[in-house]
């Protein structure tokens, strides 16, 4: 093993430990508030914590450090993941934590700005996330900062026709400094997308409208970091990094299964979650 | 106070603004949504290509874009016609501009049914009503050319959102170049003792011409250009009504949830007086010429002056 893969080695290996703590902390954020969507956000837990313990340039002593890359959780349902990445970057104490969706806490149902330090965007409505991205990513331009931009976006949310007025602006203005993510779960609320609303290759609709695109494996930490350090040295045009990724992913019961996309679980749903994660029946 | 015929639309004595500020303040930009060429929000454009974005024919996307750019702090002005910026993009204005706050101001023309000509699909009879809901939102409506002007002004120096209202075609001037004009102010145009008119936007003309009329009959009416529709001037509205004992609103917009809504619940809470208001009662309007719609749909002089006499002569019975 030479120099650069022991390092990168090291880097995975970390990531999959923290991993785990951020599923753990999902899990528990949202037994404690009795609501909440796991689904979603362990299916985007392992995208997160590569980009906040390895990918993105942030500060969290400083949140608003105006050089730091900006985060956009399109899919602001999945807000608990974001929330446990923060939590453990240090942005804010891991008590706020059991405040999630309670009155007067800085965690709500859904991600807002003027609330939550780290959180550069309110989100919670679908399909609007590409456009604020679209609108920070030409802020980016126009100041000439080196900052990039990071949305990450459901596959169900693509259903909105605003994601592809979004998808066509962003190639108009050359954004290369926009990077998506889409956390490609296979599931929307209602059921799979293919049923709900087949959208077919999301990867050659952004290929249509003139993106970078790839495709990876969102839960292999190695093909994460490695894409994700590949699109933002990518020029000219915004990059669209489709993953593919399984819904619940690290809870056995959760794993694919519709009705966990909003729902807490039980006491004793807790206690088999917490213990699968914290043995890891899953890869990374 | 001489009017006078204009020469331009409010549309464009706004957008005339933004370009001679563009050069005073550096930092602002512009949205459009592919109408530049009739909001003339394209002045701008051409003098600073740099700090234009066309957005193209999806408001949504642009005003949500506006929303992103704005959460750094920079300071966007989004230019459309009313019925797409207050209904088609609502949702992306709530709750990406209005929620967090963010210095969003709206260029928003074809206000009230100005664009009478265009048919009910152009005509943005709600967009007050929807717009006075939204928290953080303020409204403004300006009658002529200068306040047009000076409302520009007012929406960049004010934080958060704000939301101009403006008109298609050029109607008339009233107020000249030294008249003063702030958030939360009316003008007071013509003093009287018999009934207070409130009004904003083309309206006013349509006030001031049913006032003359009624001069001739002996009956004197008070006049005020609410041009701050939220927040809107509570003290000059209580001096006038305490006078006059009887309020009629008149707007070029739904009766419902319009100012008439709002004033009518602000006086039924703090000062109940003889009151009334005229506006689009519960019906789209229709395509065609300007004076024919509005008289058609009642709102123009001739419904103003029998509204006023018929609350004039309710008052002591």
């Amino acid at each position: 093993m030479n120099k650069n893969t022991q390092e990168l080695h090291q880097r995975i290996q970390f990531l999959k430990e923290k991993s785990k703590e951020v599923r753990i902390h999902i899990i528990d954020m949202i037994y404690q508030a009795c609501s909440g969507h796991p689904g979603g956000a362990l299916s985007a837990a392992d995208i997160m914590t590569a980009l906040y313990f390895d990918i993105l340039n942030i500060d969290p002593n400083h949140p608003d450090w105006p050089d730091r890359d900006r985060f956009i959780l399109s899919k602001g349902h999945a807000c608990p993941v974001w929330y446990a990445c923060l939590s453990l970057r240090g942005y804010f104490s891991k008590e706020e934590l059991k405040t999630l969706r309670k009155c007067e806490s800085i965690l709500q149902g859904h991600p807002d700005m003027k609330k939550t330090p780290g959180v550069d965007m309110t989100t919670g409505s679908l399909g609007q996330g590409l456009s604020l991205g679209v609108g920070m990513a030409l802020e980016g331009k126009l100041i000439k900062k080196k900052y990039h931009i990071f949305v990450i976006l459901g596959d169900g949310e693509i259903d909105e026709g605003q994601i592809w007025e979004a998808a066509a602006s962003a190639s108009k203005y050359k954004l290369d400094n926009l990077i998506a993510i889409i956390d490609k779960n296979r599931l929307q609320m209602d059921g799979f997308t293919d049923n709900i609303m087949p959208m077919g290759s999301i990867r050659k609709k952004f290929e249509a409208f003139n993106w970078h695109t790839m495709e990876i494996n969102g839960h292999d930490m190695k093909e994460i970091l490695l894409h994700l350090e590949k699109a933002k040295k990518l020029k000219y045009k915004p990059t669209c990094i489709v993953a593919n990724t399984v819904k619940g992913k690290g809870v056995s019961y959760m794993e694919n299964i519709r009705k966990w996309h909003g729902k807490a679980p039980s006491q004793q749903e807790y206690e088999i979650a917490i213990k699968e994660i914290k043995n890891k029946k899953y890869e990374n | 106070m001489k009017i006078k015929q204009a020469n331009i639309a409010t549309r464009r004595a706004f957008s005339e603004r933004m370009l001679e500020y563009g050069a005073i303040d550096k930092n602002f930009v512009v949205f459009e949504a592919d109408i530049g060429y009739s909001t003339y929000s394209h002045l701008f454009g051409d003098a600073y290509p740099e700090r234009y974005f066309n957005m193209g024919i999806a408001e949504s996307n642009a005003m949500a874009a506006a929303a992103g750019m704005a959460a750094g702090g920079r300071t966007v002005i989004a230019c459309s016609y009313g019925v797409f910026i207050t209904m088609r993009a609502v949702e992306a204005i709530r709750t990406f501009i209005c929620y967090p706050n963010l210095n969003v101001k709206f260029l928003s023309s074809h206000g009230g049914v100005t664009p009478a000509i265009d048919g009910v699909t152009h005509q943005a009879t709600e967009d007050i009503g929807i717009m006075t809901t939204l928290p953080h939102m303020k409204v403004l409506a300006p009658a002529d050319t200068e306040s047009a002007k000076k409302m520009f002004d007012i929406a960049i120096k004010t934080p958060g959102p704000v939301f101009v209202r403006l008109m298609r075609d050029p109607l008339f001037d009233i107020y000249d170049k030294t008249e003063y004009f702030e958030l939360g102010g009316s003008k007071l145009l013509q003093k009287g003792k018999d009934i207070t008119i409130v009004t904003y936007g083309d309206m006013v003309f349509q006030s001031l011409e049913a006032a003359k009329e009624l001069k001739k009959e002996n009956i004197f009416t008070e006049i005020i250009d609410m041009y701050s529709i939220k927040p809107f001037d509570k003290n000059s509205l209580l001096e006038s009504i305490n006078k006059t004992q009887a309020l009629l609103v008149v707007e070029d917009h739904q009766k419902r949830n319009g100012l008439g809504y709002e004033l009518s619940n602000y006086c039924l809470k703090n000062k109940p007086v003889i009151f009334d208001n005229l506006g689009l009662d519960d019906t789209f309007a229709e395509s065609g010429n300007y004076y024919k719609v509005i008289e058609k749909y009642g709102i123009s002089k001739s419904h103003i002056i029998n509204k006023a006499k018929e609350l004039i002569s309710m008052k002591g019975k």
